[in-house]
């Protein structure tokens, strides 16, 4: 478990905290997506994690171990593998197996130890044909799954990812999601931080953050169920639950906690199903979005 | 004919044919040697090519065709790359030939010009020198990747070590700077193309102007790259790096070919220091 309690922290020269008396904590094997607008703090908090950062006031401890304890933040930092916004500043092998290869060698691993953890890794990401290829030779995604792979070689616990499908094309982009999911399902503890409201179905837990400070702490649907709230911080709302709840507002008995199109679907075609299609006549030209 | 190393990308960042020079992807006996062997064996030969007679010049030659063959390095490959460096022979050349003392082979007394028979043999020997001494270094890093170029030094360096020569470091700080190398030629295109688009005049102009624009291109490159190696430094530190004992993917071991390659130089060496006993006076 990450535990963060009451951290403020307050970057050199910065005026304003980037991070106000903050408490929150990650479990073992959970997705949380991090949302919030541009300089709220998410990526000061993700640093906090792994002991890139450590807090000004208050106390960070992955599993028991505190950040600020100089003794084990090799240990922190092999548990929370942290996958930066620009692939291009963290893969720093001239080949990709080199790259993956790099935490592992920090670890003081033997060789042998080491080539089985980059084939593993490689091979988990799909990337094992691109083993000699050097990185710039990459498309986006595949630099975003290799910085992936370079940090599963240090079999880590936790990983943050900060926004790890900007940028992307979408079929680089859903590539990269469903890899973070099956990392999810291996186990791994998962936090996303994310703009796009699309990123979020997989997530367990959804923290909205606002200049400094965690604003809402819930799952998906209860964080969106209060789309007043969202709207204040500038963030969007998935169209679709923006769309369920205008079709309540029109007078329909629809719930809105609802996140993707599918399950918008299944939701109407059950209110279609149970009262007949008069339920649906009378939405009028509310329902055009 | 080794087609089949190459993968196949998936899409986007066609792979490129490998320039003058560069690592070629092969499975010869000298690509799979160890490095050490090969940078030692470089540096040896650089050595005595600087000091070679013609008869040592010519031993060399064949140990040089010798080792592109087993290497299955084509001549018209080895040939692009001398090509480069031949103005520079040609000038030696040309220096050696008017400017040596000895009997004239041909002779302009009006213009002071002549060309002696030693004139003739030291430039050629020069440009010799020059085309073998790019030879020996191109053999090594065609045949050797850029990782093991750096790691074959750093355990040769390795006993510098007690001197507090911080050899580890300093192979990691290679590696990166090759790493970035093509990363930050791609950034100077990216600027060149935005500064461009914004109207700067990046060709024409006087001395003055080019120099302007040089430097609006020059300056943005510098602080992309300042960020880019406080990011990498984060990255690194996030990745475990620390000073001190770390490992590697590769281990480096001796086997065989390689005691056979040692065996074979120091025949060579030999073979070398007899033949000046020999041949020259």
């Amino acid at each position: 478990m990450i535990q963060v309690r009451q951290v403020s922290y307050r970057y050199d020269g910065g005026k304003a905290p980037a991070l106000k008396n903050v408490t929150m904590e990650i479990r073992e094997g959970e997705h949380v997506a991090l949302i919030g607008p541009n300089g709220c703090g998410k990526t000061t908090l993700i640093k906090h994690f792994n002991a890139l950062l450590a807090p000004g006031e208050g106390s960070v401890e992955v599993d028991g171990m505190d950040t600020r304890d100089r003794k084990s933040r090799g240990e922190i930092r092999r548990r929370v593998g942290m996958v930066f916004q620009n692939p291009d500043n963290q893969i720093v092998g001239v080949t990709v197996e080199e790259d993956v290869a790099f935490g592992p060698s920090n670890l003081g691993l033997p060789p042998a130890a080491i080539r089985e953890r980059v084939d593993e890794a490689l091979a988990l990401v799909g990337m094992e044909s691109f083993a000699q290829r050097a990185p710039h030779t990459l498309s986006g995604g595949e630099k975003r799954l290799v910085s992936i792979a370079g940090i599963l070689a240090m079999d880590p616990r936790y990983i943050a990812l900060d926004e790890p499908a900007a940028y992307l094309d979408p079929s680089s982009r859903d590539r990269v999601l469903a890899m973070i999911e099956r990392l999810h399902r291996r186990g791994i503890a998962i936090i996303h931080i994310t703009h796009d409201m699309n990123d979020l179905a997989g997530a367990d837990r959804l923290l909205v953050m606002d200049r400094g400070a965690i604003l809402l702490d819930g799952t998906p649907r209860d964080v969106f169920g209060r789309v007043e709230a969202m709207k204040d911080l500038g963030l969007h709302v998935p169209q679709v639950t923006l769309l369920m709840r205008r079709l309540r507002e029109s007078g329909l008995d629809l719930k809105t906690d609802i996140l993707t199109v599918d399950e918008a679907c299944r939701e109407i075609a059950k209110r279609i199903g149970s009262n007949g299609n008069g339920a649906l006549s009378g939405s009028g030209p509310g329902g055009g979005a | 004919m080794e087609t089949g190393l190459f993968p196949v990308p998936v899409r986007g960042g066609a792979r490129k044919m490998p320039g003058p020079g560069q690592w070629i992807a092969g499975e010869s006996i000298v690509q799979r040697m160890d490095p050490r062997v090969k940078i030692a064996s470089t540096v040896a030969l650089s050595l005595f090519t600087f000091r070679a007679g013609w008869a040592d010049a010519c031993l060399i030659s064949l140990l040089l065709l010798a080792v592109m063959r087993a290497a299955r390095l084509e001549f018209a490959r080895m040939l692009r790359v001398v090509r480069p460096l031949a103005w520079f022979a040609g000038l030696f050349f040309l220096l050696h030939l008017f400017f040596t003392d000895g009997t004239a082979l041909w002779s302009l007394p009006a213009l002071h010009i002549r060309i002696t028979r030693e004139g003739l043999f030291q430039g050629a020997l020069v440009a010799w020198q020059f085309a073998a001494l790019v030879l020996c270094g191109a053999v090594l890093s065609m045949t050797t990747t850029p990782s093991d170029l750096i790691g074959g030094l750093e355990k040769l360096m390795s006993p510098l070590k007690h001197l507090k020569v911080p050899t580890q470091e300093l192979a990691v700080m290679a590696a990166m700077a090759l790493r970035f190398v093509p990363a930050m030629r791609d950034e100077f295109d990216r600027i060149q193309t935005a500064q461009a688009a914004r109207g700067a005049d990046l060709e024409g102009g006087d001395l003055w102007g080019r120099a302007k624009a040089a430097l609006s291109v020059a300056i943005p490159l510098m602080i992309s790259a300042f960020r880019r190696a406080d990011e990498l430094a984060e990255a690194m530190e996030a990745r475990g790096y620390h000073r001190g004992p770390r490992t590697a993917l590769r281990e480096l071991r001796l086997d065989g070919k390689d005691f056979a390659a040692m065996g074979f130089m120091m025949i060579f060496t030999a073979v070398l220091a007899i033949s000046r006993l020999f041949v020259q006076p």
